[in-house]
């Protein structure tokens, strides 16, 4: 933050100065201009009392006055040179002109990385709607796209706008077709749906009574797994004549049963199709913009310690990159005592006492026929030690 | 967290500040030109009026009348040319102002605007990608939709889209003009870029047999040479001996049709550098960092792919292969029920048949006390899960 509010800094200072330059500026300009066309008026007003030398007199007093104020304004501008150097200069000391340096080896290094790279922009704007943009770039890069996700994405959004319209019957077919994946995903969807249809049909009015009594046949197949939840729904029947503003189902009527289940269709359909929820190039992005700093930090370092070795020899990166919760989509055990992760020869192994070490560290601390966990006094037999499954 | 220490943006936002300051020293320079030529111009207006007062002959005041006339004229251009010069002197500067308005956000208290700035900063840099790759239609119509046609760099890529398309259909004029325009900066930076097109001038009017031409040409252009220069200048002259169809090298190579892709390479990496960008797109740079930082192990194991993971998913997998892994010393297991972290709030709990999970996951999952282990869809009871210690 440091960085831009330095810069703003200068940028204000430099404002300031050219803002008075420029009123100066116009203000010597249009003197200089009124001062001519007055001599002249006077002149072409009186031109019986034409007088030689009054004329030169003014005319070369205007002259003097005209260079003297041309100069003034260019070295005037001169002076604003420094300010705007100055910016240039707090940019360059603020910000880092090549972040480049941070990477060992590059991912697009051929024609057939560009095209997976771009192959993934271009999913990703299917993905968020912005369908024209996806046109160009596969137009631009000459992109051959798999139909399929394409089609996905399409209908998937045009189901959330529908939704965002507040018109459940594009997603409730589409769930209704879909009955059993989503069963299988323990997807509550179709209920959500069916129970907002309930509700737009009796927010119409008290005349579409019958309607709703009929529509809520289709709660059958849920009543048992939500009967807390379906009890509320038929409840608002009885508050149909009075107008459910003031009942005490009100707030099933609110924005928000809308907006969860646009949350859950997005949710459930991309869990169906074996999609993604969040689009992995924005996931990607996001955690490389917490990983770019302390990589160039660590770099800053190993350059000024000149162990560049460190870098190059590993097929790993030489520091933990600190991510956001959400980002942590894989279990990674770190054995505790030997510090190292575990493997498929080296799996995690659990104590008696519940305490999780690798299986290498498990080996070293064996002393006789027994073992001691390194964090509590429980001792145990090496035996005992069970393989877990993260 | 890292973020709000804005260590990001000193890393990202080079380009973003550095562009907009350029333009902004480009204009004032040609602002302060564009004055004291006015100024010149004046003066000598001036000294004209006074002289040719001074002769008594033309000394009548309808006369005199014109010439003032004369002078309002030259004197309301003249306000009319610094005026332009310095409206873009403060359009450019205000440019920056924005864009220094806009990083700021990313420090703000309220976290719906962070979110929004973030969200903005993911497209910027597809945007500036976009530009670097040469979908100049797709960055335009991205950034319109976004509405950060006046975050990004798109006005130094188009310039150089118009230069390289001519380029493209072996036309060099356009290039030549833009090596005109930036001439004092070229030289500043030892810009070969000028030479090589004269070079290629050479070479085009050979390959038409117009030698006389090409002597011509060469006499104007290459004698003034510098001496790393010289070496392909000796090349070029002797091209003069062979025709187009030569087999022999280096002649072949200059003849090829291969040498307009690398002057278009070469016009592309120069306009970079002038304008300050780099030759990587920031987007790229950042992907790489957050490829490796999430890469795994099992990224790689068939049992293990998450739904989740971008280095999991098909095309990221591929990209990421040459990518070194994420390095963890601290152990961090997640729980694959929920897929959240298991720790102190969300206990790792072991059922008797070593598969862990979150206890708020086998929570969720319990039907009256039994749950169905997801991964070898065993039943236990959930009295049976042991609670472990992860250290």
């Amino acid at each position: 933050m440091e960085s831009c509010v330095n810069t703003e800094k200068d940028i204000d200072k430099f404002e300031i100065k050219f803002d008075l330059f420029k009123k100066q500026h116009e203000h010597n300009l249009d003197i200089l201009i009124n001062d001519v066309v007055q001599l002249k008026n006077v002149l072409s007003n009186s031109q019986d009392t034409f007088c030689v030398d009054e004329t030169m007199k003014a005319i070369s007093g205007l002259c003097k006055k005209a260079r003297a104020s041309a100069i003034k304004v260019s070295s005037l501008h001169k002076d604003l040179h420094s300010s705007v150097s100055k910016i240039g200069k707090t940019i360059d000391r603020n910000f880092d002109s090549n972040c480049g340096r941070v990477n060992v080896s590059e991912i697009l290094i051929d024609d057939s990385s560009h095209k997976l790279l771009n192959t993934a922009m271009c999913e990703h704007f299917y993905r968020y709607g912005y369908n024209t943009v996806a046109e160009s770039l596969i137009m631009e890069a000459q992109l051959e796209v798999d139909p399929t996700w394409k089609h996905t994405f399409i209908e998937i959004n045009k189901i959330i706008s529908s939704l965002q319209n507040k018109n459940v019957d594009l997603a409730l077919s589409w769930a209704m077709d879909r009955r059993e994946k989503l069963i299988k995903e323990k997807s509550q969807l179709e209920f959500k749906l069916h129970r907002l249809k309930f509700l737009s049909i009796i927010n119409n009015g008290k005349e579409f009574q019958d309607e709703a009594v009929a529509y809520s046949r289709n709660f059958q197949s849920f009543a048992l797994e939500h009967s807390l939840e379906v009890q509320k729904l038929m409840g608002c029947l009885i508050y149909m004549h009075q107008g459910l503003a003031n009942s005490p189902y009100s707030d099933l009527f609110s924005e928000e049963l809308w907006n969860e289940a646009r949350r859950t269709f997005a949710y459930d359909a991309c869990r169906i199709m074996g999609l993604s929820v969040h689009s992995p190039l924005m996931s990607s992005f996001t955690a490389g913009c917490q990983a770019l700093p302390t990589l160039l930090a660590i770099r800053c370092v190993i350059e000024q310690r000149q162990t560049s070795g460190v870098l190059t020899n590993n097929d790993e990166l030489p520091i933990d990159i600190d991510l956001d919760n959400s980002q942590h989509y894989h279990s990674v055990f770190a054995c505790p005592i030997l510090k190292n992760q575990t493997t498929d020869k080296n799996p995690p192994v659990k104590l008696v006492c519940g305490h999780v070490i690798s299986r290498d560290a498990l080996t070293k601390l064996v002393s006789g026929s027994k073992v001691k966990c390194p964090y509590c006094p429980v001792e145990q037999s090496p035996s005992d030690a069970k393989q877990v499954y993260f | 967290m890292s973020t709000y220490s804005g260590m990001d943006l000193r890393a990202q936002e080079y380009g973003t500040l550095k562009v907009p300051y350029e333009m902004l020293n480009k204009r004032f320079r040609l602002a302060q030109k564009t004055l004291d030529r006015e100024v010149h111009n004046l003066t000598g207006c001036f000294k004209e009026v006074e002289e040719r007062c001074s002769t008594a002959a033309t000394a009548n005041p309808g006369e005199v009348v014109l010439m003032l006339n004369g002078v309002i004229e030259k004197l309301k251009s003249a306000k009319r040319k610094a005026s332009d010069a310095i409206g873009a002197e403060e359009s450019s500067s205000k440019l920056c102002k924005l864009r220094v308005q806009h990083l700021k956000l990313h420090a703000s208290p309220t976290p719906n605007v962070v979110t929004d700035w973030k969200e903005t900063r993911f497209y910027r840099m597809v945007v500036d990608h976009l530009l670097h790759c040469g979908f100049y239609d797709t960055a335009l119509k991205l950034a319109s939709y976004r509405n950060i046609t006046e975050l990004v760099n798109a006005d130094v890529f188009i310039t150089a889209r118009n230069v390289e398309q001519s380029l493209e259909n072996k036309q060099l004029e356009l290039c030549l003009a833009w090596c005109h325009d930036n001439r004092s900066r070229l030289r500043k930076l030892k810009s070969n870029l000028e030479f090589t097109l004269h070079l290629q001038q050479f070479i085009e009017l050979v390959r038409c047999n117009d030698l006389l031409g090409a002597v011509k040409h060469a006499r104007k252009y290459f004698s003034t040479a510098e001496s790393s220069q010289f070496e392909e200048v000796k090349q070029a002259m002797g091209l003069l001996v062979f025709n187009s169809t030569t087999h022999l090298s280096p002649y072949k190579e200059l003849m090829s049709e291969s040498r307009w892709k690398f002057i278009k390479e070469q016009f592309r990496y120069e306009n970079y550098r002038l304008h300050q960008l780099g030759e990587l797109s920031i987007f790229k740079v950042t992907l790489q960092a957050g490829l490796s930082g999430l890469k795994t192990h099992q990224c790689y194991d068939k049992t293990s792919k998450s739904l989740e993971c971008p280095v999991c998913s098909p095309i990221f997998n591929k990209l990421a292969e040459p990518l070194p892994f994420a390095h963890c010393a601290q152990s961090r297991i997640v729980c694959c029920i929920t897929g959240d972290l298991m720790n102190e709030n969300n206990h790792p709990m072991m059922l008797p048949n070593g598969y862990v999970y979150g206890e708020k996951g086998l929570h969720k999952l319990a039907r009256d006390g039994v749950v169905v282990c997801p991964r070898s869809s065993k039943e236990f009871n959930l009295s049976s899960a042991q609670k472990l210690y992860v250290m």
